[in-house]
């Protein structure tokens, strides 16, 4: 919370990502709705049977819009998404790649604020991205492989064949659902020491100012292994404070609701959310990097000198 | 074959009820004018007259029990293999001679990927090839028959020595498609020819490997749920044999009978099966006989499971007569034994009520083992339900499946229909009328979603549902065109059937009852359950009894839901309301004050089905017009001219025609309010699509 400006701007990254595909929706579904006397259901409740009808003409965009929108349902759809290895719409999935590439271009920014614990200004922040870009991609690259392995191989393997192997003969859903649970536990154990040399190959191309992702990533592995407790204990802290975002959303998230002012309310406590679900990703972000700062240099160590931001050719033609 | 032979071992006649004896009598003077009072009733007699000539009730008993078997079989749960031995007394009951039998042996069904089970569920779609280990089979060892009915009238005459061994002329056969690959139907020549109600034992062993779980039969750990599962013979109906195989979308079809069966499990083991149990002995070497008697059903299935935790209760009702539910529940639902018990309950109530009594004495209720995949299916006097470990009680499982199969107890079980050809007449009268039940016992219903690979619920409760979900609206929206439902319903293409079968269905009969009003179809359900009990009713049966009882002929609207695949859809096209001088009236001269709104409605028939609908269009004064449009042509224009404005216009305001596939185009207003729903919503889907992107945020 101390680069507010940095929150902001990811939160309006992530607004601007999304209103454009809102907009296509809200065209489709006020095209459906037309003149129809429906539509005042609609608008002051939920009629399913019009959601019905919506979906069975509906294709790409369209399609997502179902009933998992609704409130806390929208968390555990996309967690259990994550956990379930399953697809998303090519529009959304487009979307996501897109958004992914953009979150790798700020990260160098996000990360070489947090490195240096002091505002860099706009210049300083794109500057950073930009110097990082291409090696954040590079290693971005490799880290979709990988979790492409996980997901395709692994996660197959895990929750598909073994968990068919282990309940194939219990007659009790909770003993499955307990097999499940350990699977997933398992899995998700994968996916975070992933995860967790990920950040620290992103922090040491930042901090460290490294051109090579590989060695980036090869020199985080090694400092996951030397400081395994320390790094486990600040994931593990971060995760409890997603959790106990998650815990608090879930009693907060409003339902379908009304159209109206009560609509905006809703709206601004969502994006409270939304917000506040910004802010945990930056607390692993700046966590993290304060931690190998601490353990291999000092805080606020940098390699690279602030990024200047170049002048411009034209300027100099001015002079 | 020698006529000797031939004469040895010709089938004795049995004897059969006064009437109908008297009717194959020799012409004397009195029965030939009975003959002409009998010919001027033939218009009445032949709306009744079902698909088997004899099928009147035997004397002292519900049905015809016409096929009635004995059966001793043993569980080897070791090796997964059932043995059996089984006596069939089968009488034909149909106006012809019959010189062969045909069998199901539905299991073989399973025996390799080349069944036309297996190929058709290949067609649809979301197939999972079986595991080796899946396979089923049934093998028959010896099959003998023999003429007369010794055990029937006790008649000594008839030897050991008389039983013909039959089993080196079996043969499979496939009538539907003739896949040479298919061995669910067996079939046999007779060495006599058995005459219209004469009786043959046939006398079957036979071997099976029961499989891992394929259309609700298998094992799953120590639970096992055994269905067809025993050489079974097809219905011989007046034009021969109706012996289909073993498809993968449809069900069943037999005749009635008494079924006396032993059943042997190892010990421990808690077995529940069609009829009531009447004996139960434990051997020296491990193992338990169970023996079940059930009168007048057409099938018998049984579940065995070490684990289950049993119940039971009585249904009680001041009118209907008592049933004894016996449950058999899964341990880890025994806090949702209640649920079951009254859901079963209100489907005894209100069918019994509505159509007549369930006519057993008892009811046994199976709640499915995890991962059996048995869950949902009827059987008679014994059902599979359904539920989960976690079940919200807003969520209407287990309460519909519940509803459901004991609604078939009726609609299946007592009302003989043949699922192979025409199974909407089970299933799709029975989900209407599941889904009346529902309502009418207040069942909570909620929709909910299921994450984290489908063991957490998650409940919505903003969006109850309603009957028309219950009824399948949904899903019969999407493939309204599918099928055509008078389609043998094997015929239909594989995945079709339950969005036609059930779904259509019971929409076009909600749709009758909005039309008719629920009396008028409730005395129809009540009538052809009356007349149609323990019998074979087909679907002319049926649509003469609607047409009785509704006192006009209905076949315009069984031709656009029945015997089409067109689909209902009627809208608004356009709808204008503007100022304009009102036009005088008759010799009136043109007042110039008399401004008003001349009001253009133009609904619109989109759909090829044709129903009669109300259009009626509201003023902003409050005043309705109410106009009755026959629904034929493609539009209709009503032209309005009053002094108030018009708010809106709605074709079939009252939603008499829930088969319309497009409602949301049947109103249009003048104030739409499409803006405010459509931003409500996108607001949260958007809400929705950033934490899926701040959820794959993780990755980067």
């Amino acid at each position: 919370m101390s680069a507010p400006a940095m929150v902001f701007g990811v939160y309006a990254l992530t607004v601007a990502a999304a209103v454009p595909f809102a907009v296509v929706l809200r065209g489709d579904i006020e095209a459906h709705l037309g003149r129809s006397l429906v539509a005042h259901t609609v608008a002051d409740g939920v009629s399913y049977d019009w959601w019905q009808e919506f979906l069975t003409q509906a294709s790409g965009i369209g399609s997502t819009f179902t009933p998992a929108i609704v409130g806390f349902a929208s968390t555990l759809d996309h967690l259990s998404g994550v956990l379930d290895a399953q697809g998303e719409a090519v529009p959304i999935a487009g979307l996501v790649a897109v958004y992914l590439v953009t979150w790798t271009f700020v990260s160098g920014g996000i990360l070489d604020r947090y490195a240096r614990r002091r505002a860099t200004g706009a210049y300083g922040f794109f500057g950073a991205a930009g110097a990082c870009f291409w090696r954040l991609l590079r290693l971005g690259l490799v880290a979709a492989l990988v979790y492409a392995l996980l997901f395709a191989y692994v996660h197959r393997w895990l929750l598909d064949d073994a968990y068919d192997r282990l309940t194939r003969d219990l007659t009790a859903e909770r003993l499955v659902f307990a097999w499940r649970v350990a699977l997933y536990a398992l899995f998700g154990a994968l996916l975070v020491a992933v995860n967790v040399v990920f950040d620290y190959a992103k922090i040491r191309l930042v901090v460290e100012d490294r051109r090579s992702a590989l060695g980036a990533l090869r020199a985080a592995l090694a400092f996951v292994t030397r400081h395994t407790d320390r790094v486990l204990a600040l994931y593990a802290a971060n995760a409890l404070l997603f959790v106990l975002l998650i815990a608090g959303w879930a009693a907060a998230a409003p339902g379908a609701g009304r159209a109206g002012w009560t609509m905006w309310v809703a709206f601004a406590g969502a994006q409270l959310y939304v917000l506040a679900r910004l802010v945990v990703k930056l607390q692993f972000m700046a966590s993290q990097t304060a931690l190998f700062q601490a353990s291999l240099a000092h805080a606020g160590y940098t390699a690279a000198p602030p990024p200047a931001w170049p002048e411009s050719p034209a300027a100099e033609a001015i002079r | 074959m020698s006529s000797d032979y031939r004469m040895r071992f010709m089938p004795r006649t049995v004897r059969r009820p006064a009437a109908v004896t008297r009717a194959a009598s020799g012409i004397s003077r009195a029965a030939l004018l009975s003959l002409v009072l009998l010919w001027c009733l033939i218009d009445v007699a032949a709306q009744q007259q079902g698909v088997q000539q004899f099928d009147q009730a035997e004397t002292g008993a519900r049905s015809p029990r016409n096929a009635n078997y004995e059966i001793d079989v043993a569980l080897d749960h070791a090796a997964r293999r059932l043995s059996g031995r089984e006596t069939i007394r089968w009488r034909n009951i149909s106006a012809n001679a019959a010189t062969d039998l045909q069998f199901h042996l539905y299991w073989n069904a399973w025996r390799d990927a080349e069944s036309t089970w297996l190929r058709e569920r290949r067609l649809a779609g979301a197939y999972r090839p079986p595991r080796p280990d899946a396979w089923a089979s049934m093998d028959v060892a010896r099959l003998r028959v023999r003429g007369g009915a010794t055990a029937r009238d006790g008649d000594p005459g008839v030897a050991e020595s008389d039983w013909i061994d039959l089993t080196a002329q079996m043969r499979f056969i496939a009538p539907d498609d003739g896949n040479a690959a298919d061995r669910s139907v067996m079939a046999t020549r007779l060495p006599f020819a058995v005459a219209p109600n004469e009786e043959v034992e046939i006398e079957v062993e036979w071997t099976a490997k029961v499989p891992r779980p394929f259309a609700r039969t298998g094992y799953v750990g120590d639970y096992y749920f055994i269905a067809h599962w025993f050489p079974k013979l097809g219905v011989l109906e007046d034009a021969g044999w109706n012996t289909h195989q073993f498809h993968a979308a449809t069900e069943f079809y037999a005749d009635y009978g008494v079924y006396d069966v032993r059943i042997t499990v190892p010990q421990g083991f808690v077995v529940g099966a069609s009829g009531r149990q009447t004996e139960r002995t434990d051997d020296d070497a491990g193992q338990t006989r169970y023996r079940f008697r059930g009168d007048d059903i057409h099938d018998f299935a049984w579940t065995a499971s070490p684990r289950f935790v049993e119940a039971r209760q009585t249904f009680r009702h001041a009118t209907l007569p008592a049933v004894e539910m016996r449950l058999l529940l899964q341990p880890e639902h025994a806090g949702q034994a209640q649920r079951h018990f009254d859901a079963a309950a209100a489907a005894l109530r209100y069918y019994g009520e509505w159509f007549g009594p369930y006519p057993y004495d008892h009811l046994t209720i199976v709640d499915p083992a995890f991962q059996s995949g048995s869950g949902g299916m009827e059987y008679p006097t014994l059902f599979t339900a359904g539920t989960r470990w976690i079940a919200p009680s807003r969520v209407s499982q287990p309460e519909r499946v519940t509803i459901h199969e004991a609604g078939h107890q009726f609609w299946y079980g007592v009302v003989g229909t043949n699922e192979f050809e025409h199974a909407w007449m089970d299933e799709g009268i029975n989900s209407y009328v599941e889904a009346r039940v529902s309502s009418e016992a207040r069942v909570p219903s909620y929709l909910a979603a299921r994450f984290f690979g489908g063991f957490i619920p998650w409940v919505f409760p903003d969006i109850p549902l309603t009957r028309l979900h219950d009824e399948g609206r949904f899903g019969y929206r999407e493939q309204a065109e599918s099928d055509v439902p008078a389609t043998d319903t094997y015929r239909y293409w594989p995945g079709t059937h339950v969005a036609i079968s059930y779904g259509k269905t019971a929409l076009w009969m909600h749709t009758l009852e909005r039309h008719l009003g629920w009396p008028v179809l409730q005395r129809i359900l009540s009538t052809y359950f009356d007349r149609w009990k323990f019998r074979h009713p087909r679907p002319a049966d049926f649509f003469a009894v609607v047409n009785e009882v509704a006192g006009g002929d209905l076949g315009w609207f069984l031709d656009e839901a029945y015997r089409s695949s067109n689909v209902f859809d009627y809208g608004v096209q356009s709808f204008t309301s503007t100022r304009v001088r009102l036009t005088p009236g008759d010799g009136g001269q043109p007042d110039p004050a008399a401004e008003g709104y001349r009001t253009v409605v133009v609904v619109q028939r989109l759909g090829e089905a044709m129903f009669p609908v109300e259009v009626v269009t509201t003023f902003r004064d409050g005043q309705r017009a109410s106009e009755r449009w026959d629904g034929r042509d493609r539009r209709v224009i009503y032209t309005y001219e009053r002094p108030s404005e018009a708010l809106s216009v709605e074709v079939d305001p009252e939603r008499v025609l829930v088969l319309d596939v497009r409602t949301t185009n049947n109103s249009a207003t003048l104030a739409p309010r499409a803006g405010d729903a459509s931003l409500k919503w996108t607001l949260t889907w958007l809400v929705w699509l950033q934490e899926l992107l701040l959820t794959y945020a993780f990755f980067v």
